[in-house]
C-alpha cells in the first residue's frame, strides 16, 4: 500500500512482569478502515488497544502515529479516545458535561463547547437527556453518551474496548449498526475490539484473530472464514471440519491426503503449495458439507460418523457428528434439509465434500 | 406485600433501640427539662423558667466562645483534609498493596493510646523549655510560643482526628473506578488536573464525611483546647466545665450543650446534603 498507515505497530512487544501479553506484534491500521481485533479473553487484544491509547507503554517495539513514534507519549497528549467496556462515564456530571469534558480539558471556551456538544447530542439522538444524571440513563442511551464523549473533539482514530458486550442481544444488534453508520458516515478510523464473531463480523473491514499474544491471521471477514490460516482460527470460528494428515500425491491442482479417517482429494494451497510427504492440516467448511444416508455418487471425499447432537440456531440447525477414531465433525443445513435426512442421535450418516471445498491450512 | 416491620427485624434491632433510649433520648429529654431548672442556695429545682436561656444568650462571653469553638472546629476540619488529603492520595493510588496494608495498620495505632496521654505529650514537645524549642535554640532559634495558643490547640485537635479523616478519605478514595481515572487521562485530562476534575468529585461523600467526623470530634473536644490551648479565650466544652463549677449552675451548662448538639445535628446535616447533592436526582 502507498499510502501510510495511519498506525504501524513495529515488533511491538508487551511483558508485564514475566507475562508475554502481545508477542512481537507487526501490525498496519489504514486510515478511515473499520479494524476488529477478536480473540478470547486474555490474548492480548485488550493491550493491544491500551497500547494503541497510551494507557500501556510497549516493553520492545515501536507504535507509530501517522508516521511519528508516540510509545511514550502519555495518552493526555494523544488523540485517541477510546469507548470503554464499562464505558466510564462521569457519574458526578450530567450528560452534557460528560459529552463536554474533553473540550474543557483543551480550553475550549463555553459558548463553543455547547455547540459543539449540543451537535453531538444531537446527532446521537440524546438531546432530550442533556441535563439528565448518567445513573437514569438506560444503557443504549449511555452508549450514546460514551460515543458522542468521545467523538466530539472530532478524532481520527476511535478505540472501542467491547463496548457492546453489556447490552441485550437486541440491543446490540441496533447499536452494530449505529456504529457501522456513524463509521462510514465520518470516515475515521474505528479499531473494535471484541470476543465476538458476530460483531466482528458483520462490522469491519479487517478482522485480526490474535491467541496467546500472537496475531494469527488478518484479512476481510469473508477472507478469513473461506480461508483460514490456522488450526486455531479454523476452530475459533468453529464452522470447520479439521483434518490433519500427510500428502501421499499431488496433481492437476489437488492433493491427496492420508489422514486417520481415510484419503481424502483437496485442492493445492496458493499459499503455500504443498509437496509429498508434508504434513498438512485442511479445513471443510460445514455449510460446504454434504450429509446422506447413502454413499453419494460423484467425486467425493466421503466417510461415516455418528451424529452426537444438533442445534438449531434460526433457520439453520448445525449437526455434530463422530467419527470411527473420535474425529469431532460438523455440519450446517437448513431444517427442510434435515427433513429429507431424518437424521437421529445415535444414527449414522455419510458425511461427503468436493475436493474444492477443502481448504488446506497455510499457517499450519 | 412485605410487612415493614417483622418479629424477626425487631428482635435485632431492640438492643439499638434500648441504647439509643437509654443513652440517647432520655438523657436529651432531660437535659432539656433541666435547662429550665432554677438553683436556689446551690441547689437544683425542678422548674419552668426560661431565665438561663435568656441569660446565656445575652452574655457576650457565650457568642464569642460559641464563635470560637465554631472557629476552631471549621479550620481544624480545613487543615486536616487538607493535610491528610495527598496521604490517602499516595496510600490509594501509588502504595503497592503490602505498604498499603502497614500505612493503615500505621492509622489505627495512635488510637491504641489514650488521647488525654497523647495530648499531655505534646506538651513535653510544645512548651517553652520543651524538646522542639531546645533543638531549635540549639541552631540559635526561638524560643517560640507555641503552648497555650491555638497552634497548641490545632497541634492536639490534629492528634485527635488526623488518622481517622486518613482511613476515611483513603477508603473512599479506594473505591474509585480506576477505569474513570483513565477515561479522564484519555480525554485528555492530565495527572494534577485529574485529581481535581475526577477524583475528588467522586470520593466527595467520603471526603466531606471525613471533615464532618473531624469537625464533631473537634467541636465538642475539652481537652486540646484546655491543655495545649490554655482554655483562655474558653470554648464551648471549657465553659460548661466552668459555668458548673461556678455555683452549681448546671441548668446554665445544659443551655450550652443543647445549643452545641443543636449546632451539631445543623453542620451534619448540611454537610450530608452537599455531599449526596445531585446524586441519583
Amino acid at each position: 500500500m502507498a499510502e501510510q498507515p495511519l498506525v504501524e505497530f513495529d515488533g511491538v512487544i508487551k511483558r508485564f512482569d514475566s507475562f508475554v501479553a502481545v508477542e512481537r506484534m507487526d501490525l498496519d491500521i489504514h486510515k478511515g478502515e473499520f479494524l476488529a481485533i477478536m480473540g478470547s479473553s486474555g490474548c492480548g487484544k485488550t493491550t493491544t488497544l491500551r497500547m494503541l491509547a497510551g494507557l500501556e507503554a510497549p516493553s520492545e517495539g515501536e507504535i507509530r502515529l501517522e508516521g511519528i513514534r508516540i510509545n511514550d507519549l502519555p495518552t493526555w497528549q494523544r488523540d485517541t479516545p477510546m469507548v470503554w467496556q464499562s464505558l466510564a462515564l462521569f457519574p458526578f456530571l450530567n450528560v452534557r458535561e460528560n459529552v463536554e469534558f474533553s473540550l474543557k480539558m483543551r480550553g475550549v471556551d463555553a459558548a463553543e463547547r455547547r455547540k459543539r456538544a449540543g451537535h453531538w447530542l444531537e446527532r446521537m439522538q440524546i438531546s432530550e437527556f442533556a441535563e439528565r444524571n448518567i445513573a437514569q440513563l438506560s444503557g443504549g442511551q449511555r452508549q450514546r453518551v460514551a460515543l458522542a464523549r468521545s467523538l466530539v473533539t472530532e478524532p481520527e482514530i476511535l478505540l472501542l474496548d467491547e463496548p457492546l458486550s453489556a447490552l441485550d442481544a437486541h440491543l446490540k444488534v441496533r447499536m452494530q449498526a449505529v456504529l457501522s453508520d456513524l463509521q462510514r458516515e465520518l470516515g475515521i478510523t474505528f479499531v473494535y475490539v471484541t470476543h465476538s464473531q458476530s460483531e466482528a463480523f458483520s462490522m469491519a473491514d479487517r478482522v485480526v484473530i490474535m491467541s496467546r499474544g500472537v496475531i494469527e491471521q488478518i484479512g476481510a471477514p469473508q477472507e478469513i472464514y473461506r480461508t483460514p490460516r490456522t488450526r486455531f482460527v479454523a476452530e475459533f470460528l468453529g464452522s470447520s471440519n479439521i483434518f490433519a494428515g500427510k500428502v501421499s500425491q499431488t496433481r492437476k491442482g489437488q492433493v491427496a491426503i492420508e489422514t486417520p479417517t481415510g484419503r481424502y482429494a483437496t485442492a493445492q494451497s496458493d499459499d503455500k503449495p504443498v509437496a509429498v510427504g508434508d504434513s498438512v492440516t485442511f479445513a471443510v467448511s460445514g455449510d460446504r458439507v454434504q450429509l446422506s444416508a447413502k454413499t453419494p455418487k460423484g467425486e467425493f471425499n466421503t466417510l461415516q460418523a455418528k451424529v452426537v447432537g444438533e442445534e438449531f440456531v434460526g433457520a439453520t440447525a448445525t449437526i455434530y457428528m463422530e467419527a470411527a477414531d473420535g474425529t469431532e465433525l460438523r455440519a450446517q443445513k437448513s431444517h427442510d434439509e434435515l427433513r429429507d435426512l431424518s437424521i437421529k442421535i445415535g444414527g449414522n450418516v455419510f458425511v461427503s465434500w468436493r475436493a474444492d471445498a477443502g481448504h488446506i491450512l497455510p499457517g499450519e | 406485600m412485605r410487612k415493614s416491620i417483622t418479629l424477626y427485624g425487631l428482635t435485632f434491632s431492640l438492643p439499638l433501640l434500648v441504647w439509643q433510649l437509654l443513652f440517647f433520648l432520655f438523657p436529651l429529654v432531660f437535659l432539656i427539662a433541666l435547662s429550665f431548672w432554677t438553683v436556689k442556695n446551690f441547689r437544683l429545682q425542678p422548674d419552668f423558667d426560661t431565665a438561663n436561656w435568656v441569660r446565656m444568650y445575652g452574655r457576650e462571653v457565650f457568642w464569642q466562645a460559641y464563635f470560637l469553638t465554631l472557629a476552631l472546629a471549621a479550620s481544624a476540619s480545613v487543615i486536616a483534609s487538607v493535610l491528610a488529603f495527598p496521604c490517602s492520595y499516595a496510600i490509594a493510588f501509588k502504595f503497592s498493596e503490602t505498604a498499603r496494608r502497614w500505612s493503615v495498620f500505621l492509622m489505627v495505632i495512635p488510637f491504641f493510646t489514650s488521647y488525654i496521654v497523647r495530648v499531655y505529650s505534646w506538651q513535653v514537645f510544645l512548651s517553652d523549655n520543651g524538646i522542639i524549642n531546645a533543638a531549635l535554640a540549639w541552631v540559635g532559634l526561638g524560643p517560640f510560643g507555641m503552648l497555650n495558643t491555638t497552634f497548641g490547640t490545632m497541634i492536639g485537635y490534629l492528634t485527635l482526628s488526623f488518622p481517622l479523616v486518613v482511613l476515611l478519605q483513603l477508603f473512599s478514595l479506594m473505591f474509585i473506578d480506576r477505569t474513570l481515572i483513565e477515561a479522564a487521562h484519555n480525554l485528555r485530562c492530565g495527572r494534577l488536573r485529574t485529581v481535581f476534575e475526577v477524583v475528588i468529585p467522586s470520593a466527595k461523600v467520603g471526603l466531606v464525611i471525613a471533615a464532618l467526623f473531624c469537625f464533631i470530634l473537634t467541636f465538642g473536644d475539652f481537652v486540646s483546647p484546655l491543655y495545649l490551648g490554655g482554655g483562655d479565650p474558653p470554648t464551648l466544652s471549657i465553659l460548661i466545665t466552668d459555668t458548673t463549677k461556678s455555683g452549681q449552675q448546671w441548668p446554665r451548662a445544659a443551655v450550652i450543650a443543647l445549643t452545641m448538639i443543636a449546632t451539631l445535628l445543623t453542620v451534619a446535616f448540611a454537610a450530608i446534603g452537599y455531599a449526596y447533592r445531585g446524586r441519583g436526582r
